[in-house]
């Protein structure tokens, strides 16, 4: 089968486009007939090294497809089922072997596109409204790279619970896109300062909670914009690793919660992970929520997906299409 | 007037005792409180040595209960005559005190002036640890550090008439039993047994939901090691020293843990909040639910031994200092 392989670790030119076996579902896996793969900054970070995977790999974690075949002790899915997942390395594939439990039903309302879309940014999104600060109406949000992957489902989500949302972008264009996803403030943080305006914004109270994707870049004055017992959620550190915090900080600056989450942890049984994806694909087959897709890619252009990627010029999600 | 004051940071030693400070004239907005006994806290220990920074010199003390005896100009929530509590505001450790009026706690019928000097700061720390930070529910686990001490004493007892399962850790037998009585399901000596193992041990390995960790750089590590996925972490003292600054994605590996370094003045930062947990705790000791072990009585002239008996890790619930 065709398939996007990484040798050495590096830039997006060690990602090369090969002839490799099938692969072999192992007993309670399932073998996909790939659709479409998602393209994540997580899967650059596993091409350049910062995360660490046996050499030769074929990188990927999110996708949606058919299933082709099943392993022996295989239960939750059969031939032929329509299926979505994130979390299985080797997505940049016209076939991947999955283990079943990472594996979810994709309904027929919604597109092969928009399921693989949804998997890893609508997860996150999901998780972080629903219970890493489960967002009330009233509230106010402010959100990080709001025309982002993430961001853009995160301001969606928000605005329909009724929370007032502050998105953060790094352009006026995206700062449309923010907006029209239900954004009622954008602030351009390449021309502003972002605690001045948030402050400004809420007559200097601050936010209920921050949703922070950015990592380094952003944490200090995020501390400088939240209310009293307001919650600080780190799910991401694209611009690098936070330094180490100092407690006493949380608490100088209003007793302060922080968390830094993975999806796993929100995702850790079956149950939860389709409860997630069933509210997420239903919300999109209604169009109240919009996965926006910036651009599909041959498989073998994934070089020039990483490459747009990296320069975040586009705003949505990359997929693959092999 | 008799009064304690710190005129330069150090060992108990600084609390020097004198007869004859001025008593406070009070400023618009102000009270003049006749006190009848103030509370000794480890935040007092804090400020003496200059961990926590104050304006050299001063009276110190956080807490305590009395009779208003004079007014400031405006002041409509407290009158002359009234028996009051208070928290979070120095000069406890004298015989008057000027006190902001909104800051001033009715106590009510039913308690004494003890009892709401003692109740006052570690009660509504574990008020709003228990019903504020980390609200917690009927069958959930939480791991209280110092379960013997001030605070976790009235924090054990709390959760335990939730109906949450508390886990305690303490230095010996005799705290042990303490605990026991305040309603631990099961204590940890963590002198004599390894903390995470056990508490792993205790919960069949899930963890607990939250942990309350007033001890602070000996425990706060393996505290998160202790914690089931999506768990807290409260951080609410630093007896044991202060926790250095920590690598964030360790929250995120250890399962994606919430932290929190909450102080009471933010959680009762409006005077409806102050009155409402106030109100809550002296509620609690009213009806006996939550017994208040004031087991330490001393002169004001003596402050210098509560301290020395405090920090020497003896003493369990309550100190008090008696004008």
């Amino acid at each position: 089968m065709k398939a996007i392989r990484v040798q050495r670790t590096g830039g997006p030119e060690v990602m090369e486009f090969v002839e490799v076996p099938i692969p072999q579902p192992k007993s309670s896996e399932a073998l996909i007939k790939v659709s479409v793969a998602g393209v994540n900054s997580i899967d650059g970070q596993f091409r350049d090294g910062r995360l660490r995977t046996p050499l030769p790999f074929v990188p990927g974690q999110e996708g949606s497809g058919v299933v082709t075949a099943v392993g022996p002790q295989t239960k939750l899915v059969k031939v032929g089922d329509r299926v979505a997942w994130s979390g299985t390395l080797g997505s940049y594939a016209e076939y991947v072997a999955s283990p079943e439990q990472h594996l979810v039903p994709v309904p027929a309302s919604i597109t092969d596109e928009q399921a693989a879309a949804a998997m890893m940014h609508g997860l996150t999104a999901h998780y972080l409204v629903n219970d890493a600060h489960k967002l009330k109406a009233g509230e106010t949000a402010l959100v990080h790279a709001a025309a982002g992957g993430v961001g853009l489902l995160v301001v969606q989500l928000a605005h329909a619970v009724g929370a007032r949302v502050i998105g953060t972008v790094s352009s006026e264009e995206k700062g449309k896109l923010a907006r029209e996803a239900g954004a009622d403030e954008v602030i351009v943080f390449t021309t502003q300062d972002f605690e001045a305006e948030v402050k400004r914004i809420t007559g200097g109270k601050g936010v209920d909670v921050v949703y922070d994707g950015v990592g380094k870049a952003t944490f200090e004055k995020n501390l400088n914009v939240m209310k009293m017992r307001g919650m600080l959620v780190l799910y991401g550190m694209s611009s690098g690793p936070v330094p180490p915090v100092d407690p006493a900080k949380l608490s100088e600056k209003g007793s302060l919660y922080m968390a830094r989450t993975t999806l796993a942890h929100f995702t850790a049984t079956r149950e939860e992970l389709i409860a997630r994806t069933s509210a997420l694909f239903a919300m999109i087959a209604s169009g109240s929520l919009n996965v926006k897709i910036a651009k599909k890619y041959p498989l073998a252009e994934a070089v020039e997906a990483h490459r747009d990627m990296e320069a975040r010029k586009l705003a949505g999600k990359l997929l693959l299409v092999p | 007037m008799k009064a304690i004051q710190v005129r330069k940071n150090g060992g108990p030693e600084v609390l020097e005792f004198f007869e004859d400070l001025p008593v406070p004239e009070p400023k618009p907005n102000e009270a003049i409180v006749k006190l009848s006994a103030s509370g000794v806290n480890f935040i007092d220990v804090y400020q003496r040595e200059g961990r926590y920074k104050v304006v050299l010199p001063f009276i110190p003390g956080q807490e305590g209960a009395g009779v208003v005896e004079a007014l400031g100009e405006d002041v409509t929530t407290v009158k002359n005559g009234d028996r009051v509590a208070w928290a979070g505001l120095l000069g406890a450790y004298a015989e008057y005190a000027s006190v902001p009026a909104e800051r001033l706690v009715p106590i009510p019928a039913g308690v004494s002036d003890e009892q709401g000097a003692a109740a006052m700061l570690q009660g509504m720390t574990a008020q709003y640890l228990a019903y504020g930070t980390y609200p917690l529910k009927a069958g959930e686990t939480a791991l209280v550090h110092a379960a013997a001490g001030g605070v976790g004493l009235l924090l054990t007892q709390m959760a335990r008439n939730i109906g949450a399962r508390v886990i305690g850790t303490v230095s010996n037998e005799h705290k042990a039993k303490l605990a026991r009585e305040a309603g631990a399901d099961d204590v940890i000596l963590y002198t004599h047994q390894d903390f995470e193992e056990e508490t792993k041990r205790l919960t069949g390995g899930k963890g607990v939901d939250v942990v309350y960790d007033s001890v602070g750089k000996t425990t706060f590590e393996k505290g998160l090691n202790v914690l089931r996925p999506r768990g807290y972490m409260v951080l609410f003292g630093g007896s044991s020293g202060a926790v250095p600054p920590f690598d964030l994605i360790q929250l995120s590996t250890k399962g994606s843990l919430f932290v929190t370094r909450p102080t009471l003045g933010h959680y009762i930062a409006s005077r409806q909040e102050l009155l409402a947990r106030a109100g809550a705790v002296f509620d609690m000791v009213r009806s006996g639910k939550l017994k208040l072990r004031i087991e330490h009585t001393y002169p004001l002239a003596d402050a210098q031994r509560a301290h020395r008996e405090l920090e020497g890790r003896k003493t369990t619930g309550k100190l008090l200092l008696i004008p």
